[in-house]
């Protein structure tokens, strides 16, 4: 019995650092998913200006570098209008959604990149 | 007496023209090969890609289902006179392409063409999408979930507008086999496991889904 709860204490202990690693691994590539999704239209620097914005583009996308703008937004809110698009939240639906696209660990860590981006933090909520 | 002989002639015939078309096909792979293609491009499915950095390590689309993507007259045109299908470089979101695809000869451009035709996946049905007018098709692409935010498109009056990031889809009725844009969309990660387009599957109905490849498949 003493044996069995070594092996399965052990186990937790890999599990565990398993878990992290793969978190790690994970909020580390958010400039990477960052820039194969949302560059598109928000620009490699995220000032919204990504090839996509060509002079018919109806709408501006957002610019995460503005700390003013970005500190009214919820972390809720960005989560919200990144996996169920735009229209989830009153925007346009040229944001689309991308909840079948990536992973709810990719989206918390996009929100964190944003927040980078910014420098600033979010509305509570 | 004379069935026989009909047999055998039938027969003969059928071995030449599938010897042939095996034949050029062969050809196509030992030109493919020669031509360097395979730097940029792989043939053998599935898909290989394990990572978004795997995707953006290639220098050029995977063509290991080329025969049910594309259609085998526009393949062999293209091939001669390579026109740039994206605004932008391969992968790029800031470099223009180039323009520079390189181009083959008329016998190697069809021979290539039979080899990449003969490159197919079970994922795509025959059949089960025919072009034409879908104003419900119609109204997704331009308006629900507006495509044209990373591809172009031609209006009625040849007017073209949409976004740079995405592969043009002018022309793309003559380009694309319409029932790989259905395939593609209900399945898109059995092509592309890392792709800048959204999954709209599971968004979108079925139903729905057919209607944008209905629509896709007719635009001129």
């Amino acid at each position: 019995m003493k044996k069995l709860s070594k092996i399965s204490l052990l186990a937790a202990v890999f599990g565990l650092a398993w878990f992290i690693n793969t978190e790690t691994a994970k909020a580390a590539g958010a400039e990477e998913t960052f820039r194969f999704y949302c560059a598109q239209c928000h620009g490699l620097e995220g000032k919204g200006k990504g090839p996509n914005v060509t002079k018919d583009f109806p709408v501006t996308p957002r610019d995460f570098t503005n700390a003013k703008e970005m500190s009214k937004l919820t972390d809720n809110y960005i989560r919200g209008i990144v996996m169920d698009g735009g229209p989830s939240q009153s925007k346009s639906p040229l944001m689309p959604p991308w909840g079948k696209t990536i992973s709810d660990a990719d989206a918390n860590g996009l929100i964190k990149y944003l927040r980078g981006l910014c420098k600033c933090k979010g509305k509570a909520g | 007496m004379k069935i026989i002989i009909s047999a055998i002639a039938a027969m003969s015939l059928f071995g030449f023209v599938a010897g042939a078309a095996h034949a050029d096909a062969g050809a196509g792979k030992a030109a493919f090969e020669a031509q360097k293609c395979t730097g940029c491009h792989y043939t053998e499915g599935p898909a290989k890609e394990k990572s978004i950095a795997d995707q953006m390590a290639k220098k050029g689309p995977e063509l290991w289902y080329a025969g049910s993507k594309f259609q085998a007259a526009w393949l062999k045109g293209w091939l001669q006179d390579p026109k740039p299908i994206r605004h932008l470089a391969y992968n790029s979101l800031t470099k223009k392409n180039a323009g520079d695809h390189p181009k083959l000869s008329g016998g190697d451009a069809a021979n290539v063409a039979d080899f990449l035709m003969s490159k197919t996946t079970g994922e795509v049905k025959a059949g089960v999408i025919k072009p034409k007018k879908s104003l419900k098709g119609k109204k997704i692409f331009t308006k629900k979930m507006p495509c044209t935010g990373c591809h172009q498109s031609a209006s009625k009056k040849g007017k073209i507008t949409g976004g740079f990031s995405g592969p043009t889809l002018v022309g793309v009725g003559k380009r694309l086999n319409p029932d790989w844009i259905y395939a593609y969309l209900k399945n898109p990660t059995h092509f592309k496991p890392f792709k800048a387009m959204p999954t709209f599957a599971g968004i979108l109905k079925d139903k729905d889904l057919k209607n944008v490849a209905k629509h896709v498949s007719n635009l001129k």
